[in-house]
């Protein structure tokens, strides 16, 4: 979350919220990312295993990632609010594994929850720490439509970069001798 | 039980492990990233040039659930849409190994890594995708193994 590497508590449990999707919303982002025929049209899905309409799974987990940018802008607010600075979250790498289990049908409501499951400082990027997280989300009638293990960047509040890092980076700056380097790293 | 919808595409049967998908390409651009992160990511560093630049991406890029969204389309609209498709199960092992920049060209190729019939529905195979998308530099921008449900055409026989 939007708190510095160091302060971000291990099993630490954060409750997203909820959404509920419609069918609108549903074909929309279908049409743009997974037009496939249960994701678009209604009559044509009853003809699947799923028996009518259902969301894209992207689309389930879109809105979930949304859910977390809201809570992350949120603690940044109360931490402001509280006069602490808040800490600074980056881009993810990946995603370890996602597991689709019940479709999102028309009018479910899906709520999203999150875990810290384990931390470490970041080997490639100097200054960063990764964290893993879980992420669950659970219809109104409590059966599980997916969990994912996810990674992101949190930034370290008391790192100081090492002299030969400084140096490294200074020298990939310049104009000769830094595409060698990158190339090379 | 016959599905209208599908009779007539590629089943489990019809597919090899080894065969290779062209996805095409998809031109990404400004207005597309930003009307993405608008309603999904909407983070500083994808919706304004500034803060991009200042950020780990070096500049305004795609949500990574947006790279993914549109490698995704593409597969539907190159393969998945020709095939009987039930349905993804999941992924695992997804990268996002450079970010997407403002009128990056995205494309490349899946490989149908695995074919294996559902032990609990004879009436589906699993069939496993590796993603391998690039952009016009060919860096590689994405990669993942995707898990979706085709229908078998003849439920229960080994293919």
């Amino acid at each position: 979350m939007t708190r510095w590497f160091e302060d971000i508590v291990i099993d630490e449990v954060f409750s997203l919220g909820s959404h509920t999707f419609n069918a609108d919303e549903i074909i929309r982002f279908a049409t743009l990312y997974d037009p496939q025929y249960f994701h678009l049209d209604a009559a044509a899905a009853q003809h699947s295993h799923f028996g009518g309409l259902v969301a894209s799974g992207w689309h389930t987990v879109s809105v979930g990632h949304r859910k977390m940018v809201d809570a992350l802008f949120a603690e940044e607010e109360r931490l402001r609010g509280e006069g602490r600075e808040p800490g600074v979250s980056g881009p993810s790498p990946g995603v370890n594994a996602m597991e689709f289990k019940v479709p999102v049908r028309p009018g479910d409501t899906v709520s999203y929850e999150l875990v810290v499951t384990g931390k470490r400082a970041s080997n490639s990027i100097p200054g960063w720490g990764l964290l893993f997280n879980k992420l669950t989300a659970t219809n109104q009638r409590g059966e599980l439509v997916y969990r994912a293990d996810l990674v992101g960047f949190s930034k370290l509040r008391d790192y100081v970069m090492p002299l030969r890092l400084r140096l490294l980076l200074a020298l990939t700056k310049m104009p000769l001798i830094g595409p060698l380097l990158k190339r090379g790293s | 039980m016959t599905n209208p919808v599908t009779r007539d595409r590629r089943h489990f049967e019809d597919l090899h492990i080894g065969e290779v998908i062209d996805l095409g390409h998809i031109r990404v651009t400004r207005e597309m990233i930003v009307t993405f992160a608008r309603e999904f990511d909407p983070f500083p560093f994808h919706l304004d040039e500034a803060a991009a630049k200042a950020s780990l991406l070096g500049g305004l890029a795609s949500s990574g659930w947006q790279t993914g969204g549109l490698s995704l389309r593409m597969l539907v609209d190159s393969f998945l849409n020709k095939v009987a498709s039930a349905g993804g199960l999941g992924f695992t092992d997804l990268k996002w190994k450079n970010p997407v920049m403002v009128g990056d060209t995205i494309g490349g190729t899946v490989t149908i890594a695995d074919l294996r019939r559902s032990e609990s529905h004879p009436q589906w195979g699993i069939m496993s995708l590796d993603f391998d998308v690039r952009n016009q530099k060919e860096q590689p921008v994405l990669t993942m193994r995707l898990a979706n449900l085709v229908e078998t055409r003849e439920p229960g026989d080994q293919a």
